[in-house]
């Protein structure tokens, strides 16, 4: 295969990857329950006014408003593309000091940084680039937050009773 | 084309794509996704085109920085403090 479909392929694998490890870790820490600042509140309920759903708006809402386990994803693939396992690490850090900066109570975004640190340095035995998983994080992000909002949302609400049960 | 330069390509088109909904977009608050997305492809290009030690932190810099904005601009256009404990 051509070498850059070939990279084109593994970013569709690493965008699947990286959308399970953050949907699954921000869903675990209970982000769709309710917005986390009045901010991520309001955008939770400007988003239901357009035909979403009112929890899935709140984690959306949540996502911008301080790094959660996606933001830990894509900067745990620049730390290990950069510096490999230390280069991670030192990214969850900085993620954690980020959610201090953002007032969150929560450890979604140190968990999700810590976690995918190990998945992105376990594939790069199966021949994945880092890189890859930096553009996958990216194309993951833009299907929840950049394609329909109203769409996105009612998925992400779904999950979440799934979860709550 | 090396996989940094298909992933740079992909971060770039993704950013462009994200402006372009972001203008598009009316209601203030829902544009706040849309830079959510754009915020994270330019951290992603930051990464790519700074592989030193200190790219970690200018990339995680960016994003916080980009996140703490965003924050702000929802809670002050709501006119609420931030009361979260």
């Amino acid at each position: 295969m051509d070498i850059s479909l070939l990279a084109f392929a593994h970013i569709l694998v690493a965008a699947a990857v990286c959308w399970l490890n953050f949907i699954v870790i921000d869903i675990f820490f209970r982000l769709p329950e309710a917005g986390g600042v009045v901010g991520a509140t309001a955008i939770g309920k400007h988003i239901e006014a357009k035909g979403g759903a009112l929890h899935g708006g709140y984690m959306m809402g949540n996502i911008v408003s301080s790094p959660d386990a996606s933001a830990g994803t894509l900067l745990a693939s620049c730390g290990v593309f950069i510096a490999g396992i230390p280069g991670g690490l030192l990214a969850a850090l900085l993620v954690y000091i980020g959610n201090r900066i953002c007032h969150d109570p929560g450890y979604a975004g140190t968990t999700g940084c810590i976690s995918a640190t190990f998945i992105v340095y376990g594939f790069t035995f199966l021949g994945f680039s880092p890189a890859e998983f930096i553009a996958g994080m990216v194309l993951a992000i833009a299907t929840i937050q950049g394609i329909s909002h109203p769409r996105a949302s009612r998925l992400l609400s779904r999950l979440w009773e799934v979860r709550r049960g | 084309m090396t996989p940094q330069e298909a992933a740079l390509a992909v971060c770039g088109i993704i950013a462009v794509y994200a402006a372009v909904r972001l203008a598009m977009e009316q209601d203030t608050l829902r544009k706040l996704p849309f830079l959510n997305v754009l915020s994270f492809a330019i951290t992603g290009v930051i990464a790519l085109i700074l592989p030193h030690p200190l790219g970690i932190v200018a990339a995680a810099a960016y994003f916080v920085g980009s996140t703490l904005e965003s924050n702000a601009i929802a809670s002050t256009y709501v006119g609420g403090l931030d009361r979260r404990e």
